[in-house]
């Protein structure tokens, strides 16, 4: 329903209260920023969306390394473009926020480090992600020797039942380690 | 992996293993795609149906260990039971079973058979990426959408089963999208709508409202919180430009300045304004000169600043208030809240952060996890990328050289720390020492002086201690710093730890001297003055000359930093942000304020002040001159050691300080609340006397003196918290001993699951296109297996079947099908076969009760062996026909002949080959029945294994005693044997640990291990 006409009713506002983490004040914002977004003549249509280049303009998610990942495990469009509706907003905002859970906080990191959308982190996946996080340009990147041995070590250590891929719960075990992940999964509006 | 590897996918077994997979079947991975998916269709609906069986069955057999763990009163018949076994079960009938379910079932499972249940139905919505090679696309996609509808509505069942606010929290920790929650929540407010006007009552509207009413208020509240949060948007700025590791900085401000928000507002509401009210008029015989701000003295010493401006009477304005009582409890309950908010707030911070910490925390995951994704300055998020891959590669090469030093290298390491400890250790002597002979010369000028007012010199004086203390407070640290620079760590951590050791070190006997002065040599100069209001104005300042210490301490630190690296050498580049040296002084702050509660009720409002311009300089000064900090990670450990250091060495320290303080000290006898008393608490006693005469208040009396006096209380009360200490100390002994054991068989399976996997292709590749009787084993060796936990009883198939073709391997070496006994031997066979067959699916039906399963399997194996017997036997009669050729029909005589022709053949090379496979089998089964009856009696099991042995080398020698064969037959029969005792020794300590699971999963992990051993070369 996500309705961007320029005011919230009350009845949609407790649901969002009702189905996300986040507090009145925050879905308020929230709507603001995205009311910004939406392009003039699309204003008054009920459930738009917008697209990824506009919502990669937010400061919040400019520079993430992640963001365009971010985008599209967040959307649900139908031919899979990465464009947001306020729905879909609505959600990203809820599972980085502050009092989101482990489990959907873990889900979604998993999701978004999952680049192929296979439903396992292969070690495609893994090395996607170390360049994702280590520097764009060719000569900052680590060699393809130390990369392998990096994806070794990470396979290693988190790779329980030795299918040469880290799954759901097997990256659930890895963040249930790290206590850092989950103040550091957080992006505040 | 083959097709097998899809029907893992559809075994809830396997998914609800802990290592799980997501998703075997998605066809990205070529290997994954089914071959059976098309031949037979009717399968998929199959092991559906097996599936949700096997679920059924998980639960049921939770539900038992549940029980079993000692509520023997609980009805197991809570779990429904399974399915019948046919291809698309009826969902009415689904749905039916479980609206029967009792309602009072174990919380804990409600929420372990929810968590399950959300967890299947994320993979599943992750298994809808439309990937899935085109060729099984269809059928694929009805199972799963077949699928995702049952689970749907076993979820909305579940969720309607809840109370309201469960429903809530529950729906909206579904990993879902927001429109799938809504949907599903829309499902059940109709859901619920339905049910209600079936059982309308005014009761459960009532009921409804108010926790809707209440939900609401929660909501308000929230939002009505975070309104108040203060600095939001500063805060959110220096997490996106410094990382969470430097927020945490600012996180302890604003925490510590909420603490003394919260003090202020208490001793300014009970103390002081009651006292102003009584007697507006308190002034100051002293005019401000403008030092006071600095000192704290002259102007200020009779001000409600201090301890000793306060009275000791009770104020009647209509209602009595006791100003003596109300200093006394007002103080007592601030520090007890303060204690209880310190506890609270480090056990969770140890909950959440120090639990499952493993100590090597410098593995790339831990890295790659703690990205830090509030982070939004394009800058910073380069240069973290950079410190990264610095870090990564430096653990990388942590773990390629793990460097073994040598006995000089250390002996040189621990040399330099045990000077370094040393030198330090002499330094805060040394600065102690000091500070205490500074105070006594001090003591003995101010002696001097006499009353009346100190002239402005004399004033100024009063500054050298506390100048003093934070002069050392700020330049002992840097020396700490520069031995940490000289000294060897092995890692980062051990190097950050050791030194907030000393600086802890450090403060703390700065502060003890103080205090020991104060207690001990002000308390008792001389009547006349004031002594609490000196000791309060020490405090005052200390508090104040720290805080301008503080803001030279970031000039320096940062600014004058910030200029030589950038300007003069560049190589240096600007400085981090000290986040352990700042907290620190945080820490010492605050502690400076709790000590001077009692002498000082106003103390908090500096501290206020303080931390208020405390916290806009250090953003300053963090964003002009800072850099990010290279390390990441480790905020959240670290912000957990403040706290505790907060409260452990600090808080605790100052509550004794004003315990011993009000309980041991004789207060001043001209001034303050607790004049003309012998001690402040006397206070209490005093008012509980004066209670004895009011009707009504013997309770207060009685527990006055039969608790808060009585040492006995307190003596029971130490003795119960100890036991209650033993006692959850070795639960966590007993937690850990279990954790241990769980990963050991998270391990186990994974290896079990890949071990399975690669016997199950082996076997399929291995065998020769089969006829219809084998692909009927096929099936029936399938479908147990998708009965969740019955690998075993695949397990006793497989050897079947092995068996099996071994026994036509046999009929082939006769070679001649119209042999009469051979085929009625065959035919027998088979019929021990079917026999077997029925039993298996007898154990199929009752896959979920374990030791049925045992005996069936065990049923099984006896109609195997009863089959090997009656070939024996046919073996034998056989050479009955050959001795008594009267009865040889022509048939007979040519079976005769073909035998003899084949045994001739035969000599060697099929000799040999059966009696391997004997050795073999044996061998298997010499595994496989230690693990099926090793819950009987595991004497039995090596008994058998080792007969059967023997009894293959009988066959052996019966049928041709070559010697070659002889021997090998003995090596085999001594492997089993070995196996067997060494299967003995290993499996029985593992045997009480696991008593608690069950008996099914216990097998399998023997198996494990017995295959494991058999692997490795035993």
């Amino acid at each position: 329903m996500g309705a961007t006409a320029s005011q919230l009713d009350k009845g949609m506002l407790s649901e969002y209260q009702e189905l996300t983490f986040l507090t009145k004040q925050e879905i308020l914002l929230a709507h603001k920023r995205f009311s910004e977004l939406v392009p003039k003549e699309e204003i008054d249509r009920i459930n738009c969306r917008i697209p990824m280049s506009l919502i990669l303009t937010l400061p919040e998610l400019k520079s993430n390394p992640f963001n365009e990942r971010i985008c599209k495990v967040f959307s649900t469009s139908d031919i899979k473009d990465g464009s947001l509706s306020f729905d879909d907003f609505l959600d990203l905002l809820s599972a980085f926020s502050d009092s989101a859970t482990l489990e959907i906080k873990s889900h979604y990191a998993f999701r978004i480090f999952d680049f192929d959308d296979d439903g396992t982190l292969g070690r495609h996946d893994l090395e996607k992600l170390v360049n994702c996080l280590t520097g764009g340009t060719d000569d900052t990147n680590l060699t393809p020797d130390e990369m392998r041995q990096l994806i070794d070590n990470i396979l290693e250590e988190s790779d329980i039942d030795k299918d040469g891929t880290v799954n759901l719960s097997e990256f659930q075990h890895v963040i249930s380690r790290s206590p850092d992940f989950v103040s550091s999964f957080k992006i505040v509006l | 992996m083959t097709s097998y590897s899809s029907r893992g996918f559809f075994n809830a077994a396997y998914h609800d293993s802990e290592t799980l997979e997501m998703d075997r079947r998605s066809g990205t991975k070529p290997p994954h795609t089914n071959p059976y998916a098309r031949e037979e269709p009717v399968r998929w609906g199959g092991r559906l149906g097996g599936r949700d069986e096997a679920a059924w069955g998980a639960t049921d057999g939770g539900l038992q260990d549940e029980s079993r763990r000692g509520r023997d009163h609980i009805t197991t018949g809570a779990g429904a039971p399974p399915f019948p076994h046919q291809p698309y079960h009826n969902r009415f009938q689904a749905d039916n079973r479980y609206n029967q379910r009792p309602q009072a079932r174990l919380p804990s499972l409600v929420s372990d058979n929810m968590t399950m249940r959300l967890r299947g139905i994320a993979m599943r919505r992750m298994s809808m990426f439309p990937h899935a090679s085109p060729a099984d696309v269809d059928l694929t996609e009805n199972a799963i959408r077949e699928e995702m509808e049952n689970d749907e509505q076993n979820l909305m069942k579940e969720l309607v089963s809840m109370s309201t606010l469960e429903q809530t929290r529950a729906i909206r920790e579904l990993t879902m999208s927001f429109e799938a929650k809504k949907r599903i929540r829309n499902k059940v407010l109709a859901f619920r709508s339905v049910k209600k006007s079936h059982e309308f009552t005014w009761f459960a509207e009532l009921s409804e409202n108010t926790s809707l009413f209440f939900r609401r208020c929660g909501y308000t509240m929230r939002s009505a919180r975070q309104a108040l949060e203060l600095w939001h948007g500063i805060m959110k700025e220096i997490g996106g430009k410094f990382g969470s590791s430097v927020l945490t900085y600012f996180m302890f401000l604003k925490w510590l300045l909420l603490f003394n928000i919260f003090s202020f507002v208490v001793n300014f509401s009970f103390i002081t304004v009651p006292l102003l009210v009584y007697d507006p008029n308190i002034t100051s015989s002293v005019s401000f000169r403008g030092l006071e701000l600095l000192t704290g003295a002259g102007y200020f010493t009779h001000t409600v600043m201090y301890y000793g401006a306060y009275s000791n009477e009770t104020l009647k304005h209509g209602v009595e208030y006791n100003l003596q009582l109300a200093y006394f409890f007002t103080i007592a309950v601030y520090m007890v809240l303060c204690g209880i908010a310190l506890i609270f707030s480090m056990a969770s911070s140890f909950k959440k952060n120090f639990v499952l910490v493993d100590p090597a925390s410098t593995s790339a995951w831990q890295l790659l996890c703690s990205w830090d994704f509030s982070v939004t300055s394009e800058k910073t998020v380069t240069q973290r990328k950079n410190n990264l891959r610095v870090q990564l590669k430096e653990s990388l090469s942590e773990k390629a050289q793990q460097e073994l030093l040598t006995v000089p290298e250390k002996l040189k390491h621990f040399g330099i720390h045990f000077c370094s400890w040393l030198v330090s250790t002499a330094l805060v002597v040394g600065c102690a020492a000091s500070i205490f002979f500074l105070c006594q010369y001090e003591g003995k000028l101010f002696s001097q002086w006499g009353p009346g007012a100190a002239s402005l010199q004399q004033e100024a004086e009063t500054l050298l201690v506390p100048f003093m203390v934070s002069l050392m407070n700020l330049v002992i640290p840097l020396f700490f710093s520069l031995f940490n620079k000289l000294e060897h760590y092995s890692n980062n951590r051990s190097q950050i730890y050791t030194l907030v050791v000393r600086n802890v070190f450090l403060r703390m006997s700065i502060l003890g001297v103080l205090c020991y002065y104060w207690m001990n040599e002000v308390s008792l100069r001389s009547p006349s003055q004031c002594w609490e209001s000196m000791v309060g104005q020490a405090l005052y300042r200390l508090v104040i000359v720290d805080f301008f210490f503080q803001m030279l301490g970031s000039f320096f630190g940062e600014f004058l930093r910030n200029v030589i690296g950038t300007k003069l050498h560049r190589r240096l580049g600007p400085p981090e942000f000290d986040v352990a040296r700042n907290v620190l002084d945080l820490i010492y702050a605050q502690t400076l304020a709790w000590i001077g509660i009692y002498f000082s009720p106003l103390l908090p409002s500096i501290q206020i002040l303080k931390f208020f311009i405390l916290f806009y300089l250090k953003k300053v000064s963090l964003t002009q001159n800072c850099q990010p900090p290279r390390r990441t990670g480790r905020a959240a450990q670290m912000q957990t050691i403040f706290i505790f250091l907060l409260f452990f060495p600090f808080f605790v320290g100052a509550i004794s300080i004003v315990g011993y303080t009000s309980w041991s000290l004789n207060p001043s006898q001209n001034c303050g609340p607790f004049r003309g008393l012998n001690q402040a608490f006397s206070v209490v006693e005093i008012w509980i006397e004066g209670l004895h005469i009011l009707p009504g208040s013997g309770w207060a009396v009685w527990i006055y003196k039969n608790i808060i006096r009585s040492e006995i209380f307190y003596f029971l009360i130490t003795l119960i918290i100890l036991g209650v200490t033993y006692v959850f100390y070795q639960l966590i002994q007993g937690r850990k001993e279990l954790i241990g054991l769980l990963k050991q068989r998270i391990i186990n399976e994974g290896k079990d699951k890949s071990f399975l996997l690669d016997k199950i292709q082996n076997l399929q590749s291995s065998r020769p296109k089969k006829d219809t009787r084998q692909s009927k084993d096929g099936r029936s060796s399938h479908q147990p297996s998708l009965g969740g936990h019955s690998d075993a009883v695949r397990q006793a198939l497989l050897a079947r079947q092995q068996a099996e073709q071994e026994e036509a391997t046999y009929s082939d070496g006769v070679s001649v099908p119209a042999d009469i006994s051979t085929s009625s031997a065959l035919m027998q066979a088979m019929l021990a076969r079917q026999r077997a067959e029925r039993e298996t699916e007898d154990l199929y039906q009752r896959v979920e009760d374990p030791p049925s399963s045992f005996t069936a399997l065990s049923l099984a194996m006896e109609a195997r062996q009863r089959a090997e017997g009656e070939m024996l036997q046919d073996n034998s009669r056989e050479g009955d026909f050959y001795e008594n050729p009267t009865t040889a029909s022509s048939a007979v005589s040519q079976a005769i002949q073909a035998r003899l022709r084949a045994e001739e053949e035969a000599s060697a090379s099929s000799a040999m080959m059966q009696v391997m496979k004997a050795r073999q089998q044996a061998e298997q089964e010499a595994g496989m029945q230690w693990t099926d009856v090793q819950l009987q009696n595991p004497a039995v099991s090596s008994s058998s294994a080792v007969a059967q042995a023997m009894q293959a080398r009988l066959r052996a020698e019966e049928e041709l005693p070559a010697s070659s064969v002889m021997m090998q037959v003995m090596q085999a029969r001594q492997q089993a044997e070995q196996e067997a005792g060494m299967e003995w020794a290993h499996v029985q300590p593992q045997n009480p640990a696991a008593a608690g699971s069950s008996a099914l999963i216990q097998a399998m992990l023997a198996r494990q291990q017995a295959q494991n051993e058999y692997d490795d070369g035993y």
